[in-house]
């Protein structure tokens, strides 16, 4: 059961940009409601307006080019973008974790761009986002902006989106086309959880990315190392930038170690595949 | 108040729903399709699966509202009017894939997806296919035995036919 | 009964048989009272305690009151009822103290659930929070504030339990079997270890959820998803004093149970709510969040076990204590407790024991029934128990297993003597041990080994449980004959998933000659039609519906044999009968159909004999007596059903990460009446006590707050979390009261697989766990021993043996 709200549903960008100018603050925007209605019926949130981007043709599109890179409307669904055949040819790091990301129906509705407007530390889009460089565009009637998904996610589920904007795609540069890449998460069963801890990384020529998820307010980005860092050089840059919790998941304890753990295999296996 | 119009396997409907119902709700009490069951309402469980525009999803995370244009597969629609039964169906049955019940709808929804996706699954694309959906009963084990037994009898071509005929979708 | 009978003579029992309730559960056509909408009928809400322990100031109602479409708002000043099972301890709704998180303080019925939400929200409640009692061992310190200070007030069961008015003891069940002291003293070794786990939610899929018509007259209408509607209707009428021909409980289809379901819930409330709004019907369904606080649990346990031993290997004596975390009210804990009492040392021999089992009261949602009675908790310590002394004097642990088995002639704990019939644990043991390749390792497992540089661990455990239940329990069963020849049979045990309704119809098919076709267990049940059964709990439906089934259909025989004999004009002893009727044996063109009996004969000329064939069964648990209240000793066990799992598991030493390959799970079933029926059963059960044993457990702050009562973070096991490979194996070794010579195996196959886990994952890494569910993490800390860390789930996460230097040898931590 949900509390009463007024459903629309834009069929063009400005209609939506427009209703947002006016409604913002009291409206929330969703593509497949996969957290939304989850925080609607647990009384988290109890927006007046729910603004369904769906019927917008151009977020639903999902493209690749060589200048640009990828880019990911924001209604495009994780599955839509792990069986993208771009994606599974220059970013495998997304679709290792696209796959790891709920379950195969929430796939189905579920976004990237809606998964990083949600911005929880234990979003699977995230870490692997920023070692990618993604960035995200934001459009309002005002006009449109983009920044690097390191500096849009600020907090515990808050980011730098005003109330008249939407994120209208996640536009990934096309500088770590080709890494090989991977993404290992802690979960608590085998089947589908949230990422208790989890570290993407990517490596392209000589040069390894990282960035860790659960394990701080944000996904934490580490900067560039050489490919020829050893295990113990990342694992403790890591563990200087990462400030896990204890909580009902995990303790921070195991958490950090976990992290050291996915660092060690993720380099391993990335060394193989490069 | 919203108005759709939207096919429910195969037979189309028009309504008029409220702007908060989810798709679950509207089927369960507003169109009295209760073979769809709500487990979590948060999209844990699977119970509620149902397809839709050829997909499943979790219908306690879906708003009736956006069924505008849509082509709905519940439950209801899998066996035939003269009551038999779907090859999957009687799998089902036969490997006693079934124990209080409550989560089976959700399941043969999502195992019917699977098969159209995957005509031959093997056991570990059966178990990914079920993966979102809970069982608290079987332990999971009959159950896929009996979508890979349906597979082996064809099931994915009876879906694939019944598709075509727009008998459920 | 008809133990005897070969299988080569039977065409039903025993044989691949479908559901009978199959076809309309995986059509969607099955109605669960979830799916139920009543002319009229109105939707509750519950406002529910956001504290543990907490005085209530005022509750002000005023607000949802006034709100159009509110029919009745209800708070607990207003019922002064009393519920309880068998400590009557608990109000419809919270009176002056709330006494656990999630607890209902106030209760509306509105024309939507809409208004019913916002009506809850709009009432206020002031509290005044109190220190909480949570840990089960403080609270029955003598200083320890009390969680219900009028216990002595309270009425109970006299004849099985002891309350402890003045303190948190709920019930305290006492044993002595021999001399302990002498045992201890007579023992090479004396090994002491405590054992802990957390409490458990059911996870029906259907949550709770009941509609009630509180009509002019008291006449009252329930519909509710309940295991037991004799013993709901019972509680109900006592609570509201009400005649019980007055109260109808009708249950449909049930989305599973568990336990959870077993005795009465939120029956009580709905009906206040029906009657303050003038009769109409209300129903009221738990949401996910309240089916873990408002409803009830698996209690918490810690189970400190001290053994003895000889040189050789026998068990001498064993002292063992329990502490069972009963929440905030008695409801079934009380019960396990005692069931778990009489059971504590397992399938083993031993001859000098004490066991002194508590229930605690604590400001904790509270624990009732849930599948293995108790059993999966203690058998937890217990099987890890005997791993652990086993590797500590030096013995293979599956040799020390049955050097210590209950064989024929020994007595168990209170004292009754097994013999040849009650089972074989032996075989189960030996079983499972032979399927997982107990004591080597493969070619395959250790190329598995060697690629993913885990540790391979193997594990064999027992287990045995029998029905926990009044001595004199007791059900019913009418088979009718329709007047086409077929069959209905009326049955109040319900079938909520087990299978029991397909079981009873293969042996009433069997016992008539009837092809399956012909035989129907009507689903849904209604104490106004159907006969008694005390409850559907303790896996003794197959045996004792089997039975009265049995019973009915020889009635129903007895019935149409009378009548044939007349119209043959034979002797009965003469007659024989198919399925298509009865005939002279000697004269077999001599015959008279079912269908020409099934609703009285008729001749020619219109004159009719005998009537509507019925059969009527009737079963009681024979020769069961109460335990004595000092010693533990009697007979409470209608049968004993034995079991074994075997365990496979790959550990990551390093991480504490783990992969089950293989669990091979044995039970003595007597008969196993339908194969795929018993599968579902052992893998289904398995696979539960695997969500136990790997990750399920309430986890409370310390101010006794719920942290985690949902899917987000109580997970349970998915399709993945299955074992790679998984095995079920029925060992018949035929009970003789048993119908066909079946047991009940329901529960057993969830017992004891926390400990082949914890068995197996000590054998592969060294990691002594005391503390279940094993989560990676938990692992990781006992392999490393570190320190606890202390909330319920990573509690004790390595073992600490405590023996006495003085009596003991052996001594470990």
């Amino acid at each position: 059961m949900l509390h009463d709200f007024s459903y629309h549903r834009p069929s063009s960008m400005k209609e939506a940009l427009d209703f947002l100018a006016q409604n913002g603050p009291k409206t929330a925007v969703f593509s497949g409601g996969t957290d939304l209605f989850v925080v609607i019926r647990a009384g988290v949130a109890k927006p007046a307006h729910v603004l369904d981007l769906k019927g917008i043709p151009e977020l639903g599109k999902i493209s690749w080019d060589k200048t640009e890179g990828l880019s990911v409307g924001a209604c495009v669904t994780i599955n839509t973008l792990t069986e993208y055949p771009a994606v599974r040819e220059h970013f495998p790091v997304l679709r290792s974790a696209g796959e790891e990301l709920a379950t195969f129906q929430l796939r189905n509705r579920a976004t990237m761009v809606g998964n990083v407007v949600t911005a929880s530390p234990c979003g699977d889009m995230g870490s692997p986002l920023m070692v990618l460089g993604g960035e995200v565009v934001l459009a309002s009637s005002s006009g449109e902006r983009r920044m690097p998904l390191s500096e849009f996610i600020t907090g515990v589920k808050r980011t730098l989106i005003r109330p008249d904007e939407v994120v209208s795609r996640i536009v990934v540069p096309p500088t770590w086309a080709g890494a090989v890449g991977g993404y290992h998460k802690l979960k608590r069963i085998k089947g589908h959880d949230l990422g208790v801890v989890a570290v993407a990384m990517v490596r392209k020529e000589n040069t390894i990315r990282c960035a860790i998820s659960s394990a701080a307010p944000t996904p934490v980005l580490l900067p560039d190392l050489a490919a020829t860092s050893s295990v113990e050089d990342v694992q403790k840059k890591a563990q200087s930038m990462i400030s896990p919790i204890d909580d009902v998941r995990c303790t921070k304890e195991y958490r950090s170690f976990m992290v050291d753990i996915f660092i060690k295999r993720l380099m391993k296996e990335l060394e193989a595949a490069a | 108040m919203k108005h759709v119009k939207f096919t429910l396997n195969g037979k189309p409907f028009e309504r008029e729903v409220l702007e908060h119902r989810t798709l679950l709700h509207f089927l369960r009490e507003d169109l009295g399709y209760t073979g769809t069951k709500e487990g979590c309402g948060a999209g844990e469980c699977g119970a509620c699966t149902v397809i839709m525009n050829g997909e499943a999803v979790n219908s306690c995370l879906v708003l009736a509202a956006e069924l505008d244009g849509a082509k709905l597969e519940t439950i209801e629609g899998e066996a035939a009017a003269d009551g038999s039964l779907t090859i999957l169906q009687d799998s089902f049955d036969k490997h006693h894939a079934v124990q209080c019940g409550y989560c089976t709808a959700g399941m043969i929804m999502s195992a019917k997806d699977l098969l159209r996706r995957n005509a031959h699954p093997d056991r570990h694309a059966v178990i990914e296919g079920i993966e979102g959906n809970f069982c608290r009963c079987t332990g999971y084990e009959q159950i896929i035995e009996a979508i890979l037994d349906a597979a082996d009898n064809g099931a994915a071509a009876e879906i694939a036919e019944r598709t075509k005929g727009g008998d459920n979708a | 009964m008809l133990d005897q009978i070969p299988a080569s003579e039977l065409k039903h029992v025993g044989k691949q048989t479908r559901r009978i309730d199959a076809v309309e559960k995986i059509t969607g056509d099955a109605t669960y009272v979830s799916d139920m909408i009543l002319p009229g009928m109105l939707y509750a809400r519950v406002k529910t305690s956001p504290h543990a322990r907490a005085k209530i100031l005022s509750i002000d109602t005023s607000a949802a009151s006034a709100m159009p479409g509110v029919r009745a708002v209800v708070t607990g000043k207003d019922l002064n009822f009393k519920l309880g099972l068998y400590v009557v301890d608990k109000d419809i709704l919270a009176r002056e103290e709330v006494r656990h998180f999630g607890e209902a303080v106030a209760a509306v019925a509105a024309d939507t659930l809409e208004i019913a939400q916002k009506a809850i929200d709009a009432i206020k409640v002031e509290y005044q929070e109190l220190e909480p009692v949570l840990y089960p061992k403080e609270a029955i310190k003598d200083d320890a504030p009390l969680v219900h200070p009028d216990l002595g007030s309270y009425s109970y069961m006299e004849a099985a339990f002891t309350p402890r008015p003045g303190t948190n003891i709920a019930n305290h069940t006492r044993l002595r079997k021999g001399d302990i002291e002498k045992g201890f003293a007579e023992s090479e070794w004396v090994i002491e270890r405590e054992y802990t786990n957390p409490s458990v939610q059911h996870v029906p899929m259907e949550t709770h959820v009941a509609i009630v018509q509180w009509g002019r007259g008291d006449k009252v209408d329930i519909w509710s998803s309940a295991q037991s509607p004799f013993t709901l209707r019972n509680l109900f009428c006592v609570a509201f004093k009400l005649p019980h021909r007055n109260v109808r409980v009708q249950v449909p289809y049930i989305g599973g149970g568990f336990g959870g379901k077993a005795g009465i819930g939120i029956e009580p409330l709905v009906a206040v709510l029906s009657k303050l709004a003038g009769g109409r019907a209300v129903k009221l369904t738990a949401t996910r969040e309240e089916e873990f606080s408002l409803l009830p649990c698996r209690s918490q346990l810690t189970y400190n076990i001290k053994t003895g031993v000889s040189k050789d290997g026998k068990i001498l004596a064993q002292q063992m204590t329990m502490y069972w975390d009963s929440g905030a009210y008695a409801d079934y804990a009380v019960n396990v407790t005692r069931a778990s009492g009489y059971s504590a040392g397992g399938p083993y021999e031993i001859p000098n024991a004490t066991v002194d089992a508590y229930t605690i009261y604590t400001n904790k949602p509270f624990g009732t029934a849930y599948r293995g009675f108790g059993h999966v908790e203690f058998f937890w310590g217990l099987e890890r128990h005997m791993d652990l002394v086993a590797i500590a004097i030096g013995m293979d642990p599956v040799n020390f297993r049955l050097k210590n088995t209950l064989k024929p002639g020994s007595l168990t704990l209170t004292g009754e003597k097994i013999t040849s019939h009650t089972g074989d644990i032996d075989a189960c043991l030996k079983t499972a041990a032979e399927r997982i390749g107990y004591g080597g390792i493969t070619k395959e497992e250790e190329a598995l080994a060697a690629k993913t540089g885990r540790k391979i661990g193997k594990s064999v455990v027992g287990l045995h449980k029998a029905p926990a239940m009044p001595p004199f329990t007791a059900t019913a069963v009418i088979i009718k004959m329709n007047e086409d020849g077929t069959v209905t049979a009326n049955i109040s045990l319900t079938d909520y998933g087990q299978g029991t309704y397909t079981a009873v119809a293969q042996m009433i098919a069997e016992r008539l000659r009837f092809p399956m076709e012909r035989v129907k267990v009507a689903f849904e049940c209604d104490t106004d039609r159907d006969p008694y059964d005390w409850q559907t709990v303790a896996s003794k439906g197959l045996l004792m519906s089997g039975n009265a089934a049995i019973l009915a259909a020889d009635d129903l025989l007895k019935n149409a044999y009378g009548d044939a004999a007349q119209i043959l004009r034979a002797n009965v002893v003469d007659m024989d009968h198919d399925a298509e009727g009865i005939f002279v044996r000697h004269r077999p063109e001599e015959k008279v159909t079912f269908r020409q009996l099934a609703i009285g004969y008729v001749y020619p000329n219109g004159n009719g004999i005998g009537g509507p064939l019925v059969g009527v069964g009737r079963y009681i648990a024979q020769g069961l007596t109460h335990l004595n209240k000092e010693t533990g000793q009697g007979h409470p066990a209608l049968d004993w059903t034995y079991g074994a799992h075997g365990m496979i598991v790959a550990v990551d030493d390093e991480t504490g990460e783990y992969d089950v390959l293989k669990v091979v799970s044995v039970f003595d079933a007597g008969r196993v009446i339908n194969p795929d029926a018993f599968r579902g059963q052992a893998i289904g059960g398995m696979l539960q006590g695997l969500g136990t044993a790997t990750v399920e457990g309430y986890i409370y702050d310390n101010r006794g707050h719920l942290l985690n009562p949902s899917f987000t973070d109580n997970k349970i096991p998915t399709s993945r979390d299955l074992p790679f490979e998984v095995e079920a194996i029925g060992i018949e070794c035929p009970q003789l009261d048993g119908p066909y010579g079946a047991r009940g195996i329901g529960e057993h196959s969830m017992i004891s697989v926390a400990a082949a886990l914890g068995n197996a994952i000590q054998h592969a890494t060294g990691a002594q766990v005391t503390h279940m569910p094993l989560r990676y993490e938990d692992v990781w800390r006992a392999i490393n021993r570190k320190e606890p860390v202390d909330n319920w789930i990573t509690r004790s996460p390595f073992g600490s043996c405590k023996s006495n230097p003085e009596i003991g040898k052996y001594q470990c931590d």
